[in-house]
């Protein structure tokens, strides 16, 4: 009680002091002072006891009239009051504080003063924002920015913020004050958080006076276009914060919709520049839709639309005005055309997709015919437009029909050829078809969910706000079908029939072709061979780029292909019986063999390989069937921030959950009922619940019988576990049958998909509606009928792997092998799905295309054995593969992109479709995507049971002196622990990252050290060992190790062993916290840990003299083997058979390991030497040791080790170099401004030469892959040693190549013996760049034997 | 198996000794020769002896020997420490291939240089533009370096 009386007892003596009209100023400084400091600790409760309506008199007479410190004591008491109690603020403006604190501000006398006016102003602000508006205090607080202090700055734009929030259109004219200054400051700032706020506030200044083109026009004027397109220019929208950004584009959109000036404008900042700089970014790099989204809007809004809605008419045509006058407008809009049409093709949203179609119809209503006649030569409108009609939502449709309309009425005759050609008339066709059928059907049933998102106004943000109904009703998009054929495809589809005919025959007889030309021997018409080989090599480079997609659909050469690949299994929907699969398989491979050679070899430098351009077609063709991969997303949009370090998550954390109410089939007699609802996880699927449903509704004395059963199915079907088909889990046989609303569900499919496609039926494209979650879903069950036998695919792949046992080919155990040979996709892929050629065929391509090696090495041996080939110096490779970034598909990566952006995505709200297109056909999604994909579900395959956040930390201490041991033991012991593993150093002090970063990297430098024996290269003579760690240029590969011995040299076996399950660990942590490994593992290996197989052709990958010789003596026991089976008296060409003319004997080999006379290939094989008759022991037994028996303990060490921590099966999703990329880093294998310091320039360069500064450029812009191609191509080796390329030796070094003929015409070339690159002195850097890439590109590969 | 096969070319050796070169193990490593090569008759090199070292490595013969000129030699693919660009002791070895011919190899090579395919461009260049100038500069160093 004493402090308030006390209190009160100041504060009236304060307010004597304040109320005095002309006081004593230092008295009036004093009372305020004591004022002030009674209000900063004020509370609610003491608003009772103050003398409210005297203070909000007095203190703005005293901030206006005061004098010396009086304004200053006076405006912080304002504040104070008004932070301490709110709602005091409005009293406070009642008696002209507003006005008061104001003019002190721009009178500006005293900097204390004004900062304490802004601090009032701010409190005041938020209760009475409308009146500070009225009252200009956004403009006046801004007057003075650059005055202050960046804090009161942010607090200035607090108060503008505040002022101009939601204010009302008849205050525009008082906020648009504000502009020139908030525009000053976009130019001026570069504080990040000052530039989010004043675009904030211009948004705010625009979005109140939107509809006022008048207002906008003077926003226009106040250069805020200038200014922001200043602020994105070179690259500056990169630095900008997402906010920003969006702000700004909003800003941006909204002027450009409501005004033609700022249209103008922008197209003269050459906005399209910029915009396809940012979608190419956020599309490819990025694929952040949202953003996306954000720019098509822009775009949208820079073309005039062209329904004539009367408010908006002068506003359209003064914008077309702006265009058609100026062609250089024009010209930037096909620049940026090209890019929209790449991206409604491949966006997975329909709402982008919408937008872009759009606009595009906006352009073609705009633009001239011969204007869109050129545009056809640099993209396929037609062949865009028919993909857009293959798909399912109507708004797509309608509009995209919208678009075919206007090129027809544009230039009849030009369009209707090339709509015909590509499959437009076709696609309309169906659909009228199609919507008749509906029509029908909608007039019996008029209840149909079939309603889809409306995407109408989507675009017009003005209008968003009024609920007009969808524009497009029910029979709008049959009209507009059955008005086009009638006006435009009726006529002058006379002629075009036969065009396409001719060439879809063609095409059907290259096919034919290939059918025919494989079955004979080609022995013995070898000259009809010559023929038809010669004929599909030109069908292949002539025929195919000009075929369109849809000609190569619809002629079913897509199929016939496959079936000749396949050699007719792809037809045979039942499985042949097996009697010939030795002979299928050859013939399979034989073909293969054939066909890649075709396919991969170029006619000239400039010509792309058939390959690419087949697979660009069918992955166009893929795209037609974009309702086969819908993507699901739960109705909350909440979207996960990226992360790149694999999630886990804690078992607290609530997953989401359905429910399920199990109900028994009415029929059903052998099975009890279940009552209870069954909460299930989202992943759950038939197969995995059944296992906690069965024994609760299984009737007791049946379930001992089910039991045996069980067992013996197992049994039966034991074969095919082993047989990796690709799909990874083998068929378990189920007992029970489960459906949906009267559909069956398939055991692998997730509840959730079969539940929501009924829910949403029709749709493609889901979101889930709230309700689905809170519902029972009613699943029945009955006993399965027990009648099933085997599949004959099971039998067929039970054979298969049987035999895999002596199949020596790698290429043969690939999955992609069995895939051809069955003529079947691995998994229960619906065949009649359109998307299931394509993916056959993509799959099957893919597969050729990652052993063309293989394949051609193979069918060169063929040649040499059969006596076509003298010389063993012809047995060399001469095709090299496409690179694998062209069999990905952009639409499928964007759709799982979307996907894996819902928050539900990590409690498994994943359509099966990705799980089957991850685990079959990886290569059609972008690394980065898998990757995301890996990180997100990794999860599920840890093996200790415990999950915990990646949050979570565990802190161990290694010795440094001792650190492979000390790992050794950390991670024995946490290895498999889900927390992240933090390292600190004995006697060191650092903790945290960086000791744990350096940690990886020490602990795997550590196991490259010489003398360890794990290594091929270890045990090279004693006078290389001044290096103290193993140089592998062709990377590191597991040394052999004969069983018969325990140690070596000094090193023990079961030492090696350890160190390699220490890899192992390490590598499975290093993938789980996202650390880095600095150890150059060779592909071969990688490819081990992704279980791929290997044989004699992946040696010269790693070991490439070795790998050549072996090679060569395979060679030639094939030869000897053809000799001998030939029906002719052959035994003296038999007998005189010799290794490049000299007799085996003379080699002088015995059955020892090369370089390792301790390991006996055979009992006594230091005393067994090789001849003629033994060679063939001897290669498969060096091929065996080296790549098998020799190493498999030590593999299953390192497999174990990785086991422990997470499933290695889920790795398979990446190749050998994405595993390479995930462990070694992003980091460039060497740093770019070191490039100077470790390269020479020579004969004819040096640094300044502008060759060489157009080299180094183009150097520094490479990627990690073309990197790795230069290294390989200069130094003759794909690795460069510990210490990159400044511990090259000789020194990477450029000289200038003399050129006879015209420069640009010559290729670069190497000496890699001196590490010379000699390189043209090219007239341009971009003439430069493609000789180099093309250099790159053809001497990939091929480093097996040069 | 390197060892036997070393020992199997050291008695091809000494049975059937090529002309103009001469090899045997320096001590009782096996691993570890020497050869000499007298300069061809028509060449700059003429007159000159020029010492070799040979290495085998372990897993001979499926790795190419290491082969290095200990004297001095003025030649476009031998540099200074002696190292030789030859393609058969590099990528194109092959476990057909003896020591035997690798020194005839290198013998011709002394005959025809390869100065389009250059270890040391400076001389490459010298013999392509001033034939004369790198004949006698290569005679002077063979006198200097491999005579006596």
């Amino acid at each position: 009680m004493d402090d308030v009386e006390s209190e009160l007892g100041m504060v009236n003596y304060v307010m004597a002091a304040l109320a005095e009209e002309d006081g004593d100023a230092a008295e009036q400084v004093a009372a305020l002072a004591t004022l002030c400091d009674v209000l900063a600790v004020a509370e609610d409760g003491l608003s009772s006891v103050f003398p409210v309506s005297e203070l909000v008199a007095h203190l703005p007479r005293l901030v206006a009239t005061g004098e010396g410190d009086v304004p200053v004591f006076a405006a912080r008491a304002i504040a104070e009051a008004c932070e301490g109690v709110p709602p005091w603020a409005k009293n406070f403006a009642r008696f002209g504080a507003v006005e008061a604190l104001r003019d002190r501000l721009v009178a500006i006398d005293d900097i204390e003063l004004a900062e304490e006016c802004l601090r009032a102003l701010d409190a005041i602000s938020q209760e009475c924002p409308v009146l500070c508006l009225r009252l200009g205090v956004a403009a006046a607080v801004l007057q003075f920015f650059d005055f202050f202090s960046t804090s009161k700055q942010k607090v200035v734009l607090r108060i503008v913020d505040n002022v101009l929030n939601d204010y009302k259109a008849e205050d525009a004219p008082k906020a648009i004050e504000a502009a020139p200054a908030l525009c000053n400051l976009l130019q001026s700032s570069t504080d990040k958080t000052i530039l989010a706020s004043a675009v904030s506030c211009l948004e705010m200044v625009s979005a109140g006076a939107s509809g006022s083109a008048e207002h906008m026009n003077m926003l226009c004027e106040l250069n805020a276009v200038d200014a922001m397109m200043k602020l994105m220019e070179n690259n500056g929208w990169k630095n900008l914060s997402d906010d920003t950004l969006a702000g700004i584009f909003g800003l941006l959109t909204d002027l450009a919709s409501v005004s033609a000036r700022v249209t103008e404008s922008l197209f003269e900042f050459n906005i399209f520049d910029l915009l396809k700089q940012m979608i190419t970014y956020y599309t490819l790099s990025h694929r952040d839709s949202n953003k996306v989204q954000m720019l098509v809007g822009l775009i949208y809004h820079l073309v005039p639309p062209c329904q004539n809605s009367d408010h908006q008419n002068q506003l359209i045509i003064a914008k077309k005005q702006v265009i058609i006058e100026q062609i250089r407008y024009i010209e930037q809009l096909a620049s940026i055309l090209t890019l929209i049409i790449e991206v409604a093709k491949s966006v997975g949203l329909s709402s982008i997709c919408y937008s872009c179609v759009v606009f595009i119809k906006n352009i073609v209503k705009l633009t001239t015919p011969d204007f869109l006649m050129e545009l056809q030569k640099t993209v396929n409108l037609s062949s865009f437009l028919a993909c857009l009609l293959a798909r399912k939502n109507r708004h797509v449709i309608f509009q995209t029909l919208n678009v075919s309309k206007a090129l027809l009425k544009k230039h009849h005759q030009f369009f209707i050829e090339a709509f015909i050609k590509e499959g437009v008339k076709h696609a309309v066709d169906t659909i009228q078809a199609r919507e008749k059928d509906a029509k029908s059907i909608h007039k019996k049933k008029r209840n149909n969910n079939l309603q889809e998102i409306c995407l109408c106004f989507d675009l017009d943000s003005v209008t968003s706000s009024t609920h007009e109904a969808c524009r497009i009703e029910n029979m709008a998009i049959l009209k507009l079908a059955e008005e086009i054929k009638k006006n435009f495809l009726a006529k002058g589809s006379t002629r075009s029939p036969h065009m396409f005919g001719c060439v879809s025959k063609s095409i059907r007889y290259l096919s034919a072709m290939l059918n025919g030309h494989a079955t004979g021997p080609p022995t013995e018409n070898q000259n009809l061979c010559k023929q038809s080989s010669e004929f599909s090599r030109q069908l292949l480079s002539d025929e195919l780029p000009s075929t369109s997609t849809f000609e190569l659909v619809q002629s079913e050469s897509i199929k016939h292909l496959a079936g000749y690949l396949s050699n007719g299994a792809y037809f045979n929907s039942n499985l042949r019986n097996c009697q010939d699969l030795i002979g299928q398989l050859m013939e399979v491979q034989n073909r293969l063999q054939k066909f890649a050679h075709l396919a991969l070899t170029v006619e000239n430098e400039s010509s792309e390989k058939p390959l690419g351009i087949l697979v660009d077609k069918l992955i166009d063709a893929l795209h037609t069937c974009y309702d086969s991969f819908p993507v699901i997303l739960d109705d909350e949009q909440c979207t996960r921030e990226s992360t790149m370090i694999p999630l886990r998550r804690s078992r607290t954390e609530e997953s989401a959950l359905l429910y399920i109410k199990f109900s028994r089939s009415s029929g059903e007699m052998g099975l009890k009922d279940y009552d209870d609802v069954l909460p299930v996880y989202l992943s759950s699927t038939p197969e995995s619940i059944e296992e906690d449903l069965f024994p609760d509704i299984c009737i007791r004395t049946d379930r001992d019988s089910a039991c045996k059963e069980t067992t013996q199915e197992a049994s039966g079907s034991g074969k095919s576990v082993g047989f990796r088909d690709g799909d990874g889990h083998s068929h378990r046989s189920s007992k029970l049958t489960l459906s949906y609303k009267g559909t069956k569900l398939q055991p692998s499919v997730p509840f959730f998909e079969p539940i929501l496609r009924s829910m949403h039926g029709g749709q493609s494209d889901i979101q889930i509606d709230p309700s689905f979650w809170d519902k029972e879903h009613k699943i029945v069950y009955r006993r399965r009928n027990k009648s099933k036998k085997i599949s004959p695919h099971s039998s067929y792949h039970a054979q298969l792997s049987c035999m895999h046992e002596k199949l020596e080919m790698s290429l043969l155990k690939d999955p992609f092998f069995s895939t051809t040979l069955t003529g079947k996709l691995p998994g229960d892929l619906d065949e009649s799905d359109p998307s299931y050629n394509f993916l056959f065929m993509l799959k099957v391509l893919e597969g050729l295309n990652r052993f063309p090696y293989h394949l051609s090495m193979c069918e060169k041996i063929c040649k040499f054995a059969e006596g076509y080939l003298q010389d063993m110096d012809g047995l060399k490779v001469t095709i090299s593969p496409i690179p694998r970034h062209q069999f990905v598909s952009n639409l499928l990566t964007n759709k799982l992109e979307l996907q894996m952006q819902d928050i539900l995505f990590g409690d498994g709200l994943i359509p099966s479709w990705c799980v089957y297109m991850v685990e079959n056909c990886p290569f059609l999604l972008s690394f980065e995507a898998r990757w995301k994909y890996f990180c997100l579900t990794v999860h599920y395959s840890f093996m200790s049971g415990e999950v915990s956040s990646p949050s979570e930390t565990v802190k161990y201490r290694v010795l440094r002196s001792n650190i492979l041991e000390d790992a050794e033991s950390m991670l024995n012991k946490h290895g498999s622990d889900t927390r992240m593993i933090e390292v600190e150093y004995e006697e060191e002090i650092g903790t945290g990252r960086g000791p744990t970063v350096e940690f990886y990297s020490t602990v795997s430098h550590g196991l490259q050290r010489m003398g360890l024996g794990m290594w091929r290269g270890d045990n090279t003579s004693q006078e290389d060992c001044e290096a103290s760690f193993v140089h592998a240029p062709f990377g590191l590969f597991p040394q052999p190790w004969t069983s018969a011995k325990t140690s070596s040299q000094g090193i023990s076996f079961s030492d090696v062993l350890q160190k390699f399950k220490l890899l192992g660990h390490l590598v499975a942590r290093a993938i789980l916290d996202g650390r880095v490994l600095g150890i150059p593992l060779s592909k071969a290996f990688y490819k081990i840990m992704l279980e791929q197989e290997l044989d004699i052709y992946d040696i010269p990958s790693f070991d490439p003299t070795l790998g050549k010789a072996v090679i060569e003596f395979h060679a030639l026991v094939k030869r000897k083997k053809f000799l001998e089976t030939s029906l002719e008296r052959t035994s003296n060409l038999v007998a005189d058979l010799s290794y490049k003319n000299v007799r085996l004997e003379d080699l002088c080999l015995d059955f020892t390991l090369p370089g390792n006379p301790e390991y006996e290939l055979v009992p006594g094989g230091s005393e067994k030497m090789v001849t003629l008759d033994t060679l063939e022991e001897y290669v498969s037994s060096v091929a065996d040791a080296t790549l098998n028996s020799g190493i498999s303990r030590q593999i299953e060490a390192f497999k174990s080790g990785i086991d422990e921590v997470f499933d290695l099966k889920t790795l398979r999703m990446f190749s050998e170099d994405e595993m390479e990329r995930i462990l070694c880093g992003e980091q460039d294998a060497w740093a770019s401004y070191k490039l100077e310091d470790h390269i020479d320039f020579d004969h004819g360069y040096d640094v300044n030469s502008p060759s060489v500064i157009n080299f180094l450029e183009i150097l520094r812009e490479f990627g990690r892959d073309d990197q790795r191609a230069f290294v390989q191509f200069t130094t003759g080796a794909p690795q460069l040693p510990l210490g990159g390329l400044a511990s090259l030796h000789p020194k990477l070094t450029v000289v200038r190549k003399q050129c006879d003929g015209k420069v640009d015409d010559e290729l670069p070339s190497v000496n890699t013996c001196r590490h010379f690159i000699k390189l043209p002195p090219y007239s341009s850097k971009e003439i430069m760049r493609q000789k180099l890439k093309y250099a790159l590109a053809e001497g990939l590969d091929s480093f097996h034997l040069s | 198996m390197a060892l036997r096969r070393i020992i199997k070319e050291l008695k091809d050796m000494q049975r059937d000794p090529p002309t103009s070169c001469s090899a045997g193990p320096v001590s009782d490593d096996m691993f570890h020769w020497q050869a000499t090569i007298m300069g061809p008759s028509d060449s700059p090199y003429s007159g000159g002896v020029f010492l070799v070292t040979i290495h085998f490595p372990p897993d001979y013969p499926f790795k190419p020997p290491k082969v290095a000129f200990k004297t001095k030699v003025f030649h476009p693919n031998i540099n200074s420490n002696g190292n030789i660009c030859l393609d058969i002791l590099k990528d194109q070895w092959s476990p057909a291939l003896t020591i035997s011919k690798v020194l005839l190899s290198i013998c011709s090579l002394l005959t025809d240089p390869n100065p389009d395919d250059p270890l040391v461009p400076e001389i490459a260049h010298m013999c392509k533009t001033d034939r004369f100038r790198y004949e006698s500069t290569a005679r002077s160093w063979t006198q200097k370096y491999a005579m006596g």
